[in-house]
């Protein structure tokens, strides 16, 4: 095929660069697309979530199974622990709205603290738990949820990191904070799944 | 190191995969001294790693992930040089590229090599089916090719094809420069091959091909050979593609409209990709997780099948087609809205209840969540659910309903022009009310619990998806193929092409409606003496069909090379995307247009879509008729 | 427009003609909806109401069909461009609320009625029947790779494993369905009736055999690679010989787990031909 031809007769200023493309929705692009992904990854969750129905409420099953008991307590505290960093991130997102260095930096160093110690209670916690997924099917559902959880959160440290290591280095701007609203979005998202996994999980 | 493995592209790709492999035996390798397994070495581990990140360092080493690498860590971005976009020459297509242009060549090209691959499964397995007993191929074979087949015209063609056209066609329609995201839109695509390839090796895999159908029902894909990951992992990157798409699809129509492209002035083709869009965001995860349950089972001892550990064998089922339903829609949506663009210019009509046909759209998206359980009348599930699932799956037939019939009074009083779109978009209406009503008879319990699971579903869903789909594609092929070219194509070989698929089409299928009812049952290697003879007719005609697909093939190759060129607007359409040149420029507008009107006003005197700066668009200059229709004939 | 486009009817004579040549080609393809041999023997008390439906089914499609064709070749005949016609357009005719009313609750009716009486059909399909002479026969189904193996009660409270099939004419019977393995389906199709055999949960149908003779016994659901020959036979018997048939088998020392299926291709042996007698004699 030939290549493209322009219009015959248009503006040859034209060629270095589209036209502006017409705002047709006052909503930011990139937020409804993260928006869209994420109802994508509720329905990953929702997948789950159905597995969880099928094996512990129409199958009947015990839960948790006989003989294993779930860390109520300490996955209780992980809780805290993973809603604190939402609010850490908040504050580096506010104060990075008011110009405010310090803010941006020390909350995103505490956010991505506080995120990786939740993974590591969570991986300490699948250490001592005392059951494997190949030993019922409560254990299946149990790791599958957290595992699932897990690697969103794990996915979303990826991203903190990066961000955490950029306002370090002095990028984003009172003006330009794009890079930390996105995948703040998705950290929150983790965050509020997390409470939805944790209460059918742990609590009910 | 040498520049080509520095620089984004083949080499580095391929320089990449090998890294990929090297990293799947450390992982695996690793992984097993620190959990203390004791064959070091398990190939099957190794392999399922490298299923999953091959791929990933492929894409790396072509350089679909480059400028997000860049930008995520603050590297300063080269200021947009636009050096990814746009066609430069054939080579061009190879490459990641950002030009939804591009991307919807490569897209359609690329599902269309695999439809010919899953046709010439299809002509193994007539082949072998042509009489009872062994033919050439064993009966595992046999189960590898018709579920490979499903599954690369399932995954691979119908869904992405559909894609690829709107793809070129739905940011010009839209008055949009652009997909919304580039970047994304580029590695949607680069992730077919990925797919296709990987279900396609399959057949290399020890054991051979994946044999559990495009279904790949628990428990016994929990147990199939290795081959059986080739399309767990394949579905995965099929699906994460069209997820991208449609989020990118969604974001564009809702944030990139031309100035005065209120929704209701959409054309239906942007309509219907919208609903197809959002049932793939809602409804693809979960062929994700049915498979990620499977490939937990199968890989880590997980039990999510397993019933003497608790499992539960029917909740695969649940999850699988509470995508695998609305999936039937994401491959009949687009269509829908292809026929909707063809008949309003080859009628020379407006659609006829516009705003209907795009409420039935939504209406069928929210009632394809509905009806899942209709594919398990038999399964054992919990028996209340089945006559719910009964109301809903015959209640979705009326939206299709509206729309079969305000296409036919759209062509009403019109003034036809029969040319390939044309005729392929008069054959799906009669070929998918086939497919309607026996799918309207599968709703109805007593009847399905008879002919579930025989020739009788195979007869339907290639009523649907053949009938349906193929002929909406073939139709959406030949009417944008100017546009996508800037060639216009052989219609006698067109017109040639649709009898000889329209002929075939039918003599292959309709019958599988008796065998089926009969008693033969699907997915057998093997049959009973009494459906010999229905069987040899039907393979005869499959064989007809498939070579009515090599005409169709010559058609194109011959008329991309050498055919006349085409002008910018040769169907006389209102559509914005008939407004730019032939093939359009590289940045689809000079300035983007401003709408005025709905897209199908055809007969309206002096009725006008979209105005290029300051001037209004008609159906091309001085192409009005004589007499622009005022009143209906005898009306 | 002004003047009529050459060639254009009056449209009364044509929708009395469409009408016409609808209503003989409807006839038509219904008379040839049934002749067409569509089902099996009729084998069950099943059966009858599920084929009523079928033609049911097929009497409300084929007007729907032919009508949809009718209209599709009529628009491409009365309405085609033709030389000249280049640059015609048709009448702006955007859409009529009425018409689209009627067209959307005339279908959304007929569908409701359909559902009912597919409802109806239901029940009766799978109700008890009430007013039995002989309590009802369970038979316990085992599916596994790759061939069927049936449990009787037995006769003397001496149950028994077998892989033939044997049925007593006029009695209901109830199959509790099991699966060794995979997900089968358990499918006589002169019964009409099937449903999965599921690992972990027992399924059930019944059905009362109602015509002597030997009917195929066909696996319906993909199992692996020897579902094509996971082929057996069902024989359906009088009572009496029925009788004398169980009290044989459960006299005899059975295996429980009796009548080991060979796996793969080797089934055939076992029901491979069966097909070929399902008009047989009568046992
Ligand atoms: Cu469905
Ligand atoms: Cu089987």
């Amino acid at each position: 095929m030939d290549a493209a031809v322009p219009l015959a007769g248009a503006h040859d200023t034209h060629h270095h660069g589209p036209p502006e493309a017409n705002r047709s929705s006052r909503v930011d692009p990139q937020l409804l697309g993260m928006l869209l992904f994420i109802i994508s990854e509720i329905m990953v969750f929702a997948a789950f979530f159905t597995a969880y129905f099928f094996i512990r409420i129409v199958g009947e099953n015990e839960w948790p199974a006989r003989g294993t008991e779930l860390p109520v307590l300490v996955a209780g505290v992980n809780t805290a622990i993973l809603l604190s960093s939402s609010l850490t991130l908040h504050w580096a997102q506010t104060s990075v709205k008011n110009g405010n260095r310090f803010g941006l930096k020390a909350g995103m160093f505490t956010t991505f603290l506080l995120g990786a110690t939740f993974l590591l209670v969570q991986v300490n916690e699948y250490v001592h738990i005392g059951f494997s997924p190949a030993d019922h099917a409560q254990g299946s559902v149990f790791y599958g949820l957290t595992g699932l959880h897990g690697a969103h959160v794990f996915i979303g440290l990826l991203l903190l990191g990066v961000v955490t290591v950029r306002s370090f280095r002095g990028h984003f701007s009172k003006e330009e904070h794009r890079g930390l609203e996105i995948p703040g979005i998705y950290w929150h998202f983790v965050d509020v799944m997390w409470i939805v996994v944790y209460t059918t999980i742990y609590i009910i | 190191m040498p520049v080509t493995l520095r620089q984004p592209g083949w080499s580095r790709a391929s320089a990449s995969m090998v890294l990929g492999l090297a990293f799947s035996y450390a992982l695996s390798i690793g992984a097993r001294a620190i959990l203390g397994y004791d064959p070091l070495l398990d190939g099957e581990s190794v392999m399922r790693i490298a299923l999953i990140s091959v791929p990933f360092f492929f894409l790396v080493g072509l350089g679909c992930f480059s400028y997000w690498f860049r930008w995520a860590s603050g590297a300063p971005t080269v200021p947009e040089d636009h050096s990814g976009h746009g066609a430069k020459s054939w080579k061009s297509y190879f490459y990641p590229n950002t030009d939804h242009k591009v991307i919807g060549i490569q897209y359609v090209v690329t599902s269309f090599f695999f439809m010919f691959v899953g046709g010439l499964l299809a002509m193994l397995i007539r082949a072998e089916l042509a009489a009872p007993g062994r033919q050439f191929v064993d009966s595992n074979a046999y189960n590898g090719l018709f579920s490979v087949h499903a599954s690369l015209l399932i995954f691979l063609f119908i869904i992405p094809v559909f894609a690829g056209l709107a793809n070129y066609v739905l940011p010009l329609m839209i008055g949009a420069p652009d997909m919304a995201f580039p970047r994304l839109n580029a590695l949607s695509y680069w992730l077919l091959p990925v797919a296709g390839t990987m279900m396609m090796l399959s057949f290399f895999a020890p054991g051979g091909s994946f044999a559990t159908g495009w279904t790949a029902y628990a428990t016994l894909s929990n147990t199939a050979p290795l081959g059986q990951e080739f399309f767990t992992i394949g579905v995965q990157f099929a699906g994460a593609s069209s997820i991208a798409t449609a989020l990118n699809f969604l974001v564009t129509i809702i944030t990139m409209r031309a100035p005065g492209m209120s929704f209701f002035r959409m054309p239906l083709l942007v309509w219907a990709n919208f609903s197809t869009s959002l049932l793939v965001v809602i409804a693809t995860p979960f062929v994700a997780a049915s498979q990620f349950f499977v490939l937990l089972d199968r890989s880590l001892g997980f039990n999510f099948f397993d019933h003497g550990q608790g499992g539960d064998v029917l909740m695969y089922q649940h999850v699988f087609w509470f995508y695998s339903h609305p999936a039937v829609y994401i491959m009949m949506l687009p269509g829908f809205g292809i026929v909707s663009e063809i008949l309003a210019v080859k009628s020379r009509k407006p659609v006829f209840g516009y705003r209907m046909m795009a409420f039935s759209l939504l209406a069928i998206v929210a009632l394809g969540f509905t009806v899942w359980a209709h594919h398990m009348f038999v399964s054992g599930m919990q028996t209340w659910i089945r006559v719910p699932m009964m109301v809903t799956t015959a209640i979705i037939a009326v939206p299709t309903g509206i729309k079969i019939f305000s296409w036919l009074a759209t062509m009403w009083k019109g003034v036809l022009k029969l040319d390939t779109p044309m005729l392929f978009t008069m054959g799906f209406l009669t070929m998918f009310v086939l497919g309607g009503i026996s799918g309207v008879m599968l709703a109805m319990i007593p009847l399905t619990i008879h002919v579930s699971d025989t020739y009788f579903i195979v007869a339907h869903i290639h009523y649907v998806l053949f009938g349906g789909s193929l002929f909406t594609i073939f139709a959406g092929v030949y009417f944008w193929f100017p546009k996508m070219t800037g060639r216009m194509y052989d219609e006698k070989l067109g017109k040639l092409h649709f009898w000889l698929t329209f002929i075939f089409f039918n003599a292959t299928f309709a019958p599988m409606h008796v065998i089926g009812v009969q008693g033969m049952p699907r997915r057998v290697a093997d049959y009973a003496e009494q459906f010999a003879s229905w069987n040899l007719v039907i393979s005869l005609a499959a064989f007809g069909t498939g070579i009515s697909s090599l005409v169709f093939a010559y058609n194109m190759v011959a008329s991309w090379r050498g055919g006349p060129r085409a002008e910018s607007n040769p169907w006389r359409s209102l559509t914005l995307e008939w407004q730019v040149s032939s093939p359009p420029p590289i940045f689809n507008f000079d300035e983007i247009p401003t709408v005025v009107g709905g897209p199908y006003e055809y007969g309206v005197p002096g009725a006008v879509h979209g105005v290029f700066g300051g001037s209004p668009t008609t159906a091309g200059p001085g192409r009005r008729g004589p007499a622009t229709t005022a009143g209906a004939p005898s009306a | 427009m002004g003047e009529e486009r050459r060639g254009s009817r009056n449209s009364r004579t044509v929708v009395v003609e469409m009408f016409v040549i609808g209503t003989v080609a409807s006839l038509a393809g219904i008379a040839l909806g049934s002749a067409i041999e569509w089902f099996p023997a009729q084998a069950s008390s099943q059966a009858g109401p599920i084929d009523t439906l079928w033609d049911v089914l097929v009497i409300c499609s084929v007007p729907i069909f032919v009508g949809v064709v009718i209209v599709v070749v009529y628009a491409a005949l009365l309405f085609r461009q033709r030389p000249g016609e280049e640059n015609l357009d048709g009448p702006p005719i955007h859409g009529n609320t009425t018409i689209e009313i009627v067209w959307t609750v005339l279908p959304a009716l007929l569908l409701v009625v359909l559902c009912v009486y597919a409802y109806v059909v239901l029940l009766d399909i799978e109700q008890k029947p009430a007013q039995a002479a002989t309590p009802e026969m369970k038979i316990d189904v085992y599916g596994e790779q790759f061939a069927w193996t049936f449990k009787y009660a037995g006769a003397n409270g001496k149950p028994f494993t077998t892989t033939q099939l044997y049925l007593p004419q006029d009695r209901s019977v109830k199959f509790d369905v099991h699966s060794k393995d995979v997900i089968h389906d358990f499918w006589v199709p002169a019964f009409r009736m099937k449903i999965d055999a599921v690992p972990g949960i027992t399924t059930a149908y019944r059905v009362t055999p109602t015509k002597l003779g030997i009917y195929p016994v066909v696996c319906a659901e993909l199992c692996g690679l020897g579902h094509a020959y996971m082929r057996q036979t069902a024989r359906v018997l009088p009572t009496d010989a029925f009788d004398t048939w169980l009290e044989k088998e459960s006299a005899e020392d059975n295996p429980p787990a009796g009548g080991k299926p060979v796996a793969g291709g080797a089934t055939g042996a076992t029901g491979g031909g069966g097909s070929d007698a399902a008009e047989g004699d009568a046992g």
